[in-house]
């Protein structure tokens, strides 16, 4: 199988993690700009996986769900219930911040502080676990695309708010992991989030999830 | 309209009504259901796959790894695609995809019905319901997967059933 990544596209992070963790025999493509890889869609839309046999996984939490289940595992409901977090919450508020804060030159801080209700979810959630990750007591593709969203804007724990103790812990525990800092410099080579600033200046104007868009 | 959708998709696996709130997400609503062992789950294709789990029917959710990503990604797809198209054209888009999408299928994922026909048919069928004759032409495909599943055993529930003519009656493009 084929996986296609594009020079600059956040998504790239997750799916380049989960298939250092979880996949084998994958192929991967790093494409200079966002090309059309899936026939049956009219936009591009990358990352992609081709599976070769005429089906293709084109959302970032399929393909890193394909990785997972793939090794062997199950996805249990709580790790259902953070991959549509993901996709409908924390995705496009993070798409927004990242977007504010790279394109159009907002502070960190400030696009950081804006999250702070995603953040903080995420921080109570792991209150009173036994374990640093969000299910059960290890690693699971909950982690792995909750960490692939945060990571090009966040990079470094220390970004973090201060009293979100346990989300620093986690944050920095996932970052830790030998195939998601391969990931990372895969993909940024160590420029920090200034490098997806070509890709999203493609892009629309983000709209935030309370429906304001993030200029003006 | 999630809830009414799930409280639907009980019926269709045969389950008993649970207990169903909503919570404000964005502009939006998200559904919760309170489940007698454990946390509430909060969001529609999550709640959704564990009702499938409930009434011991897994193989709606696809029986190898790659059918099960692929029903989940359409999942994905119908919550933030389907449900977030907000103008014509987003609509058009959605449309336009799928129907390019499902030109060589009968069913979204795999060789049987799955979870990802009845909740893309139960997001759409608001959409189909405001399509002219013209346009249920034009997305042929999508038109032919959709009368399917409307007339599949047990899936339709309260939703009223849209007719599709099975002659164009409009000169095809091609």
């Amino acid at each position: 199988m084929k996986l296609f990544v594009g020079e600059g596209n956040p998504h790239g992070v997750k799916v380049l993690a989960a298939a250092a963790l979880w996949a084998e025999h994958v192929h991967i493509n790093r494409l200079q700009q966002e090309e059309k890889i899936v026939p049956f869609m009219s936009q591009p839309r990358l990352p992609a996986l081709d599976l070769e046999n005429g089906n293709y996984l084109f959302l970032s939490n399929a393909v890193c769900r394909y990785f997972y289940l793939s090794s062997g595992h199950d996805v249990c409901n709580l790790s259902n219930q953070w991959l549509e977090w993901e996709a409908v919450e924390l995705q496009p508020a993070f798409s927004a911040a990242l977007y504010a804060h790279v394109v159009q030159g907002r502070k960190k801080e400030e696009v950081i502080a804006s999250l702070s209700a995603s953040l903080s979810h995420l921080d109570q959630s792991l209150a009173g676990k036994p374990s640093p990750y969000l299910v059960k007591d290890a690693l699971t593709v909950a982690d792995i695309v909750v960490w692939g969203s945060l990571y090009p804007l966040i990079e470094d724990a220390s970004s973090l708010p201060e009293e979100m103790k346990l989300l620093k812990h986690w944050f920095q525990t996932v970052s830790q992991l030998e195939q998601c800092q391969k990931a990372v410099s895969f993909l940024m080579k160590d420029g920090g989030s200034s490098v997806f600033k070509p890709y999203l200046q493609k892009q629309p104007v983000p709209i935030t999830p309370s429906g304001k868009p993030t200029c003006n | 309209m999630a809830v009414k959708e799930l409280v639907a998709l009980e019926k269709c696996l045969g389950l008993n009504s649970g207990k169903y709130s909503s919570r404000a997400q964005g502009a939006g609503k998200i559904p919760v259901l309170q489940t007698n062992k454990g946390p509430s789950l909060v969001g529609l294709s999550t709640i959704a796959s564990h009702l499938v789990k409930e009434a011991k029917k897994e193989e709606l959710l696809g029986s190898t790894a790659e059918e099960k990503a692929i029903v989940q990604q359409w999942l994905e797809y119908r919550i933030s695609y389907i449900d977030r198209a907000s103008s014509k054209e987003d609509i058009r888009n959605v449309l336009n995809d799928l129907n390019h999408y499902l030109k060589d299928k009968v069913f979204v994922a795999g060789n049987t019905v799955t979870l990802a026909d009845i909740l893309i048919y139960y997001g759409l069928h608001p959409v189909i319901t405001g399509l002219s004759v013209q346009e249920k032409e034009t997305y042929i495909n999508v038109s032919r997967w959709f009368s399917h599943i409307q007339n599949y055993p047990g899936i339709r529930q309260h939703l009223p059933s849209l007719v599709f003519i099975k002659n164009r009656i409009y000169a095809s493009n091609h």
